[in-house]
């Protein structure tokens, strides 16, 4: 007698069951996926403290850009003020002179006479 | 399938595309024998097999927008089972022992036939290379022809015609006397 393989194989390879709750599995999985996916990452928890530090960094750093530029034109201020005083004392010395040098006799032999 | 489980089938997959997460466990129930079955005959554990079936399960979650019928689900769920079946046992040791008393592939419904007999016939499909065993399972448990079996594994028609001549002589030789020879199997010569 003959076995026909190709049917036996067919029998042999009818399907098998999942084990019990396979598809309640599969659905506690998709959950979980579904949920983690809902929770916002960490990402978006930090990006807001990330930005209000770079605005504070930037305000900081505008305040300080500020207060050095102030410093500066304080100092040129100053160095201008300094070489007004210079020149007005210059001025000042050349008129002294020039009234002194009026005011002196011609001829200092006859200052006396 | 009738006009109205065609019908049916059609909503279930729609309804599932639209986040019906009760349309898509009814999917799940309709394919999951397949898909279980096709794992665990290939990798011949209860565990692996059901974690292998979960994660094709989650692929088709993600790829719910792409699926156009349920014939195109069941011919994806194959290719996506059959082929990460033999990616996970080219991962494994290559030698590793077959025992020949520990079956877990007993079909759900015990057919007709000789226990004994399907019981070691699955235990020699067990110890077949993985693409020899997976032309096997497609030609003899999902019913595919050579064309459709060569579509699903991404083989030329004329390689799995010769796996399918090959494994069932290996068959034949490995049963001994009794099993008739030479015989092609249905939907045309496999040579």
């Amino acid at each position: 007698m003959t076995i026909d393989l190709e049917k036996q194989l067919r029998d042999a390879l009818r399907p098998a069951a999942p084990p019990e709750g396979f598809a309640e599995r599969i659905a506690a999985r998709i959950e979980a996926v579904r949920l983690r996916r809902r929770r916002p990452s960490p990402l978006f928890l930090w990006a807001p403290a990330a930005l209000a530090a770079s605005l504070v960094l930037g305000l900081a750093a505008l305040h300080q850009w500020e207060l050095r530029r102030e410093q500066q034109q304080g100092l040129q201020a100053r160095r201008e003020l300094i070489e007004a005083l210079r020149v007005t004392g210059e001025k000042l010395d050349l008129a002294y002179r020039g009234v002194s040098d009026a005011s002196r006799p011609a001829n200092p032999d006859d200052a006396g006479t | 399938m009738t006009d109205g489980a065609a019908c049916a089938v059609t909503d279930l997959l729609s309804e599932a595309r639209s986040g019906d997460r009760a349309a898509f466990a009814g999917l799940v129930r309709r394919h999951q024998r397949a898909v279980y079955s096709l794992a665990l005959r290939m990798l011949w554990d209860q565990h692996k097999a059901e974690d292998l079936a979960q994660d094709v399960f989650m692929q088709l979650y993600r790829k719910l927008a792409h699926m156009q019928s349920d014939a195109h689900v069941a011919s994806w769920l194959r290719k996506v089972t059959t082929h990460l079946a033999i990616d996970r046992l080219r991962q494994e040791p290559r030698y590793e022992l077959v025992p020949l008393e520990a079956d877990p592939g007993v079909p759900a419904e015990p057919a007709g036939g000789d226990p004994l007999l399907q019981r070691r016939l699955r235990a020699l499909l067990a110890q077949l290379p993985p693409p020899a065993r997976a032309v096997l399972l497609l030609r003899y448990q999902e019913d595919l022809d050579p064309v459709e079996i060569a579509s699903t594994l991404d083989m030329p028609v004329n390689t799995v015609k010769s796996h399918l001549k090959r494994s069932l002589s290996s068959l034949r030789e490995q049963l001994g006397e009794g099993f008739e020879s030479a015989a092609a199997p249905e939907g045309g010569p496999i040579t």
